[in-house]
Order: structure tokens, then sequence, then C-alpha cells
């Protein structure tokens, strides 16, 4: 299934308010987590993570992998937080708002 | 691995540069690429395979990469400029903290500066005004005066010439004519003398002046049969006849000739002279003859035709004046003429004079900056350990200058706020106290440019005071600081030094403008001196114009003359009265040339020449011109008898040398009905000042009332009380005789004598302001230079006193430090002074510009003032106490 539009960027946000990763991390989660039903590709990922980063919803730092290698690490910023809790309950009423109309019809 | 938030900006990495960014990304994508490789070859997948499959499953490599470059680019240079931005509002936290902090520095500093601020802001916007700011006319650059020049003098223009150039000129598109006088306006309200313009009817048209309402004025208008029209001027038509639009058309009583308002004129028009209303110059074919050439009466402007240069229209000019002189050699003999800017021609005699007031304040401006130089450089000096505290903690040198500079930043906007304020105060007094005889006034205001003038002023005052400090901080040795732990009592010598020369600078700048200030009080001194010819006090004056309608005749005018003189006697406390044509110190000028009966005929604009006044009997007791011999008017000098002249001494020494010139008789060619105005010298009176006080006398002439009685009636009158109560009832008096007969320029003859002082008043007046300005700060330089060496000397005065040193020798000591500092400005600022004396010669009378009195009274005061400022902290070395000193060093 593609990605509706607009809601990488949240699927960000939710995956790094756990704790800081770097982007292959994100991609594997994203992964597991929609049990491969999302297929999120890598390209898109990373624009989006650097756009984020541009927005001051996240920022990063260099650090050591699993593996012991360079790896750039992201994390949320206060911005960020704020900005997951508010998409996360928009995506919420919307949810409902479509589910209603589904399910009554 | 997560960071300690706060540390960051103090150990911030360097900035990120491009590459660094694309070193990133690279490693970032390899990194990513690498993980899933390894991931499908943990999946079973061979390494080249896997490879493959991860570069394909990522998706678009390349564009991807592009785009995280300008991504991460486009957000570091945000995060540079906030960073930097961030800085600057600490710094200016952390300035203002520091200035809140030394209460006395900052006052000290702040009110320097407002006041060379302030005092600039004010100036300039004078000059501004009256100098600088263009004519609002259409293309004012092509404008220019024309006069008639003969030798070094110029002159009017008569309305012959005047036609003549008209005619013939063509690198001067247009040329327009005026002459100034006043009018009665009766029939609305109470009658009313007004000032007015007689124009050529091209004159709205050549300046480029559009009225505000209804027509200018259409050729032909300015001819002397032409239906009689008038512009009002926007002032006039608001406050006689309140801003009503439907006055055009109508008929208004001026001199009692109806007069058709045909329009108002917008309120920047003020050519010739801020008047009342403009009428036609009506120009009559007596006027316009060749035997009139001669009378020179009005002025003249022109418009340099497209592509024509000033040089060509003056080359031309003259061409044409030396056809007039061939043709009419009798009148037109050695004129030329001379073009020049308009704008020059009406601000050219008060432009020295502004010239030199400007500088005087640049050079309080200088002092002031040199002061809280000198007094941020006493202050880094204390600063210096936390300078280097600051150093050694990883603040950079650019750092540390860039917050110094923004502490002076900050100084110089406060000072910079204030000093507005304080010049719009400034501006509005300085206009007050303006004589009124300097042109263009109205034009100063607080504008945009001023502003601009302002806001420079400003920024370069701070650049001067504040790279004095900046440069010694980024110079600041941090280990030895922090080795010695130095608590900011020894200062580098460098510093010092530093101080000195501003100190130096300033009482050098500050003897410059007190020479002058000395000098302009001399001339000023020598100019009230000066004997006008007349006796002011108790004096009071007034004139009326008779209607030319009403008073048609001599015979008219005569009577009238001699009803109102009559009644003027009798008005109480009046103990003597007269009339008069033309005053003295008024500006009044009547000149006409003469013959000399007997004598032979003189080459053309040789002959004899003389300001022509008329005069009742009682005119010289009155205004206390002496006799010097023969006898003055008197009663049988009436209308009908033999013609009489009284002459003035300077008439007697420049033309009638080793003779006697009583009994002479003397001719002007000036008639009326072909009666000329001539007579027998019976009397010799005391010179009088025509113009100016500054002036040389001119030979005056004087001719009887009751044989030559004229329209225009001065009335001078010597009072017992108060002179003004003398005018209220004259003003009564004259209602009495003509209800519709306003009286003006009412006013006492000292006010006069006191006008002819305004300009040299007020500029004197202002050279003391700077100057006194310039000493007050000056020495405030030297208090401040030389406590401070005592202060940091305390340990050392201390050592001395301890081994035997009088408190005499102390004193002495440190004293002579300041008399060092003050004698070098002295003889910098004698030698600066005598080396440009020269701008001021044109605004001195009777003292030269390199007046030795004055240079030594001047040095001597700042010399004196100078050690009374290092006199006092030296009091205070001289009272340490050796003991204590020596334990606060150790």
């Amino acid at each position: 299934m593609d990605l509706l539009q607009g809601t990488l960027d949240v699927l960000i946000l939710k995956t790094l308010s756990w704790d800081a990763m770097h982007g292959y991390a994100i991609s594997r989660w994203i992964r597991q987590h929609t049990d491969n039903v999302l297929t999120v590709e890598d390209a898109a990922l990373y624009q989006a993570l650097h756009r984020l980063e541009r927005k001051g919803l996240i920022e990063s730092e260099w650090g050591l992998s699993e593996n012991n290698r360079r790896a750039k690490y992201y994390q949320l910023t206060q911005a960020g937080r704020a900005q997951l809790r508010a998409e996360t309950s928009e995506w919420r009423q919307y949810a409902e708002a479509v589910f209603k109309v589904l399910e009554t019809a | 691995m997560r960071r300690i938030r706060g540390i960051r900006p103090a150990f911030r990495l360097p900035w990120f540069s491009a590459s660094r960014v694309r070193r990133e990304v690279d490693d970032e994508l390899r990194f990513h690429l690498d993980m899933k490789t390894q991931e499908l070859i943990d999946a079973g997948a061979s390494p080249t395979d896997a490879l493959s499959r991860a570069r394909a499953e990522f998706g678009d490599l390349e564009y991807t990469r592009r785009y995280l470059n300008q991504t991460d680019r486009a957000r570091m240079h945000h995060e540079r400029r906030s960073e930097l931005g961030d800085e600057l509002q600490n710094d200016v936290r952390f300035a203002f903290r520091q200035l809140r902090r030394n209460p006395g520095f900052t006052a000290i500093a702040l009110v320097t500066l407002a006041l060379g601020i302030g005092a600039n802001t004010a100036i300039f916007s004078v000059v501004r005004g009256v100098l600088l700011a263009e004519l609002p006319y259409a293309d004012p650059d092509r404008l220019v005066r024309v006069y008639s020049k003969i030798e070094r003098g110029m002159t009017s223009v008569s309305p012959a010439d005047f036609n003549d150039w008209r005619r013939q000129s063509t690198r001067l598109s247009a040329l327009a004519a005026s002459s100034e006088g006043t009018v009665n306006l009766t029939g609305t309200g109470t009658a009313e003398r007004f000032g007015q313009a007689r124009v050529s009817a091209n004159m709205f048209q050549l300046l480029g002046v559009r009225v505000a309402l209804g027509r200018a004025f259409a050729p032909g208008e300015d001819a002397p049969d032409a239906p009689r029209v008038v512009i009002l001027s926007d002032g006039l038509w608001r406050s006689r006849f309140g801003g009503d639009p439907a006055i055009i058309g109508k008929s208004i009583r001026l001199d009692d000739f109806p007069t058709e308002v045909i329009g108002v004129a917008p309120p920047e028009m003020r050519y010739p002279s801020p008047v009342d209303l403009w009428l036609t110059t009506r120009f009559s074919a007596k006027d316009l003859s060749d035997s009139n050439r001669g009378s020179r009466w009005i002025d003249v402007i022109g418009r340099l035709a497209p592509g024509a240069t000033p040089e060509q229209a003056q080359s031309e000019m003259n061409a044409i004046a030396r056809r007039l002189e061939l043709q009419d050699p009798k009148h037109n003999a050695g004129y030329s003429t001379r073009l020049l800017r308009l704008r020059d021609d009406m601000v050219g005699g008060v432009r020295p004079a502004l010239i030199i007031l400007l500088a005087a304040v640049g050079f309080v401006m200088l002092i002031a900056c040199a002061n809280v130089a000198s007094l941020m450089l006493g202050r880094t000096a204390a600063r210096e350990s936390e300078l280097a505290v600051r150093t050694a903690l990883g603040a950079g040198r650019g750092r540390l200058v860039r917050q110094l500079l923004t502490e002076s930043c900050c100084l110089a906007l406060a000072g910079g706020v204030l000093g507005l304020a304080l010049a719009l105060a400034a501006t509005r007094l300085l206009l007050s106290l303006a004589p009124s005889d300097i042109p263009r006034l109205y034009n100063v205001r607080m504008d945009a440019t001023v502003l601009l003038f302002t806001i420079g002023t400003t920024a370069l005052a701070a650049l001067f005071f504040g790279a004095a400090p900046a440069l010694q901080a980024s110079g600041t040795d941090t280990v030895l600081h922090l080795r010695t732990g130095d608590r900011g009592s020894r200062t580098r010598p460098g510093s010092a030094r530093a101080r000195s020369v501003l100190v130096v600078t300033e009482i050098t700048l500050a003897l410059m403008l007190l020479v002058g200030a000395g000098l302009l009080i001399k001339s000023f001194e020598r100019l009230r001196d000066v004997n006008p010819g007349f006796t002011a006090a108790r004096v009071s004056t007034f004139t009326v114009t008779l209607s030319p309608v009403k008073y048609e005749t001599l015979e008219q005018q005569r009577a009238f003359s001699t009803r109102l003189l009559d009644a003027v006697h009798r008005i109480p406390g009046v103990d003597s009265a007269a009339v008069t044509f033309g005053l003295p110190l008024s500006g009044t000028s009547f000149q006409l040339s003469y013959t000399v009966e007997g004598r032979p005929a003189p080459p053309p604009n040789a002959e004899p020449r003389a300001q022509v006044r008329i005069v009742s009997p009682g005119y010289f007791a009155t205004v206390g011109i002496p006799l010097v011999r023969g006898r003055v008017f008197g009663e049988a000098d009436r209308a009908g008898s033999p013609r009489t002249m009284v002459v003035s001494e300077e008439t007697v020494r420049r033309y009638f040398p080793g003779e006697d010139p009583i009994g002479k008789h003397i001719d002007f060619g000036w008639n009326r009905d072909g009666d000329h105005l001539a007579g027998e010298i019976v009397g010799v009176v005391g010179d009088v000042r025509q113009h100016g006080l500054s002036e040389a006398v001119t030979p005056h002439v004087y001719a009887a009332w009751d044989q030559w009685p004229i329209d225009e009636i001065t009335v001078v009158m010597r009072s017992r009380g108060d002179p003004a109560v003398a005018v209220a009832a004259a003003r009564a008096t004259v209602l009495s005789l003509d209800r519709d007969l306003p009286v003006y320029d009412a006013f006492t003859l000292e006010t006069m004598v006191d006008r002819a002082l305004g300009q040299p008043r007020f500029y004197v007046l202002l050279l003391s302001i700077f100057a006194a300005l310039a000493v007050v700060l000056a020495v405030v330089g030297i208090y401040g230079v030389i406590a401070s060496t005592v202060q940091q000397r305390t340990r050392e005065i201390g050592i001395r006193i301890a081994l035997g040193a009088s408190r005499e020798r102390v004193v002495a000591m440190v004293v002579r430090r300041g008399l060092i500092l003050a004698l070098a400005g002295i003889a910098l600022g004698s030698a600066g002074a005598y080396a440009v004396s020269r701008v001021l010669q044109s605004l001195l009378f009777g003292v030269g510009a390199r007046d030795p009195f004055t240079f030594v009274a001047v040095a001597a005061l700042l010399g004196g003032v100078a050690l009374l400022a290092s006199w006092l902290p030296a009091r205070r070395a001289a009272r340490v106490d050796p003991l204590a000193a020596m334990r606060a060093e150790g």
C-alpha cells in the first residue's frame, strides 16, 4: 500500500518518539511495525528526514551504531514532540470521521 | 550519545562548510546502503547482487543526494543567521547592563554625545533649509538672477534695459522682472498695508509655479493700460478672505484701485520674497524710455534656454550690455551684467556665517567624541582583566571587538535619541532667536534628510569613539593579565598615550573655537559702538502711504502731511516730530546723480551721487542729526520759496573737498512734470548710516518736504514717555484723519538699531555657546585623564610621600602633566586658528582675524581652566595616605 500524502512525516516523528535512531533503523522500524503493509521508499524517507530537520522538528548528531560504525542519529526536538501530539489527534479525528461514514452506510 | 544541551553554544564547532555538508550526506547514505546490503547478504543474497538490490530498493539515489545537500545547506545558513542574531541580542543586553552598572560614566558620555549630536543636528537643519534645499520651482538649477554691474558693484536693472535684454537674449529662454513694495487694502474690514510684488506677466510661468486656484497672469496683463489683476498668496487668502474659493473673479480695492482677484498662489510660491500678493509691473512708456534707462530699480531673473550653459548666457548678456553701452553711453557707460544662480543669490549673504557655524558644531562634535573615546579607553583599561578572562574562556578577538563595538553603538544610539530630542528643542530656539533677515528660514524643519544626517553623525561617532577601545582590547595580553592577578589598576602605556593624544586634540579644537568666538565678540562690541549718526533713544516712527486716487495731486499730499504733522505734535508727550522720506539704517535707497552749477560736466557715471532724503524742518532735531555748518530747513523753506538743500559731511568730503558747499546750486536729473529736484545748499549736517552699521557712510542730500512732498510719509516723533504709547496715539490720529489709511512699519528707532545688530548678535551668540561647550568638554577631558592618572599612580605617589616628598611636590608633579597637555593643545590650537583665521574675516568688523590680544586672552583663559582641572585631582593625590596606598596594591 502506498502512503497517503503527508503520512510519512508523522510516521517518522512517531518512530523517533521512542528513541534516537539512524535512518536505516527508522526504515526497518516502520517496515516491522506496519507489518510490511506500508512500503516506504528509502529515498523518500531520507528526504523527509532532512526536511524535518530543516523545519526544526528533529535534530541530528553523529554517533556509533550497533556494529560500531559512524551513523547519523535523529531525535525529536521539543517542537517535534508537540507536532507529533497535534498530528496524532488530527489523524484520530480524521480516521474516526471516515469510519463513521463508511460504517453507517 | 545524548548531549548536554546548555554547553553547546560555548563549545560550538567551527561553522559547517558546504564541503562538510556534502561529506556528511555521503557518509549517511553510504551507511544506509552498507546496512541494507549486509541485511540482504544475511538473508542469503550474493554480495554483488545484494549491493545492486539495495541500490534499486532505495529509489532515486542521485536525486536524493542533491536534495539532502540543498536542504542541509539551507538549514546551515539559517542557523548561522539566527545564531548571529542571538549573539547580537546577548551583546546588546550585556552592553546595556554594563552601561547601567557605571551610571557616572554613562551619564557623562550620554550628555556629551547628546549635546554634540543635538547641536549638530540643529545647525544642520538650518543649513539644509537655508543653504541646501532646492528652490521649490521647476528645474531650479536653470534659474538665474541677472544684475546690472558697474565696476565691482551689482545693481538692480532699469525697465528699459530689461526690455532690451528680453528682446535680444537667446541663451535665456525667458526673463522676468519684479519689484517689491506695499499696498493698501481697503473696502473689506479695516484698512491694512500688505507686502506686494509687481511682477512681469510671465513670472509664474518662468518659475514653473502653478496657481492653486484660478489662473496666473496672462501675457499682456503687465501693460500699463491692462485691467488691474492680482494673485493672492495662500496666507493672505486664508487669513483675510477665509479661504473662500469664490474670491476668484471678485474685485478688491488696492491703493483705491478696483483690482480683480484672478488666482491664489500655492504656499511654496515665495518669489521674490514671501509677499502677500502679486500685481503686474505695468511699466509706463516713460519707464521704458531711453531717458529713464539710468533709473535701475527692478530685479530680474531668467531661465537658461535648453542646452545653454550659465557661461554662454553670461557672455551673451555681456555682449548685449556692450551694445547698450554704445547705444546709450549717457546712462549705460561702464555697465555690464552679472548672472548668479538664483539660489546662490538668495542665500549667498549668509553662507559664510552658516558654514562657519556648521564647522564650529563639527568641532564640538569631534571634541565630544574624543571625550567619550577617552572615557571609554579609561574604562576599557579598568576592564582589561575581565576581557582577559573572557579571552581565556574561548572568546575570540573578533568576538570581543564585536562586543565592545556593540557597547559603543548602544551608547551612540542612546546619545543619538537624546540628541535628536535636544535638536528638536534647539531648532525651535534657533528659529525664535534668528534675525528675520536670514533668508529662507521658513524652510527650516526636521525632516528625513535631517534625520538621516543625525543617524549618520551618530554612526560616525560610534565608530570614532568605539574604535579606540576595541583596537586596544584586541591587543590585550591574556596571559600577562591572568598571571599578575591584575585588578585593573594598571594601564598599559599605549592607552595612556592614546588618551593624552585625545585630550590634546580636544584642547586644540576648543582653542580654535574660543579664538573664533573671542574675535566675534570683540567685533560685535566694535559694531555696537558704531555711531549710527543719530540718537535713537525715545524716537519712534510709523509710515503711511497715501492712496494715489484720493491724494492725486502734490497739493493734496502736502496738505495731508501738514495736517498729520500738526495732529502728531498735539499728541501729549510728543516733544518734537517731523516727516521724512527714508530713514537711516532702513536700507531705503533713493540714489540720484546731480550736477553742480558752474562745474564742467563730468564724464558719464562719474557725476556726484547722493542718497536723497526729503524731510520737514524738525527732522534733524527730532532724530538728533547734528548741524555742522550753515542752517537746516526752517519755516522759510516753503512751497514756492527758493529751493534749498542740506548736505551731509560725507558729501562735502567727497564732492566739495577744500570748498565751501554753502551757496552752491545742485541739480538732480530727476524731475516731476519738468520740475527738477534742485536747489541751493544752505547747510551741512552729520553723516548717518544707510544700510548697516558695518558699512561706510554714504553721501546724503536732504530736500525740504514742503517743496517736494511725496506720497510715502514716514513720521518720526521724540516723546517723553513710552514710545509705544505715542505710536498707539498716532495710529488713532491717522484714523481720525483718514479711515482708510493703514499705519505700518511702526517701531522705535532703538529696535531698528537693534535689528541692524541682529545677524552679528545671532552668530556671536551661537559661536560663544559652541565655544563654551567645547571648553567645558575639553576641561572634563583633561580632568578625567589627570584623575585616572592619579588613581593609577596612587601606589607610586604613596611611596614618594613615604620617602619624604612634600605634598607640594606631588601636586606640582601631577599638575605639570595636565599643564603639558594643555600647553601642547594651546600651541597647536593657536597655530590652527592662525592658519584658518582668514575664513572668519568676512564676519568681522573693526578687528583683524589675527588679533593678537584675542589670541593671548583666549590662550590664557583656556590655560587657566586647564590648570584648575588638573589641580583638583592633584590635591587628591597629595592627600594620599602612603600606608593605605601601598597596602591596597601590595
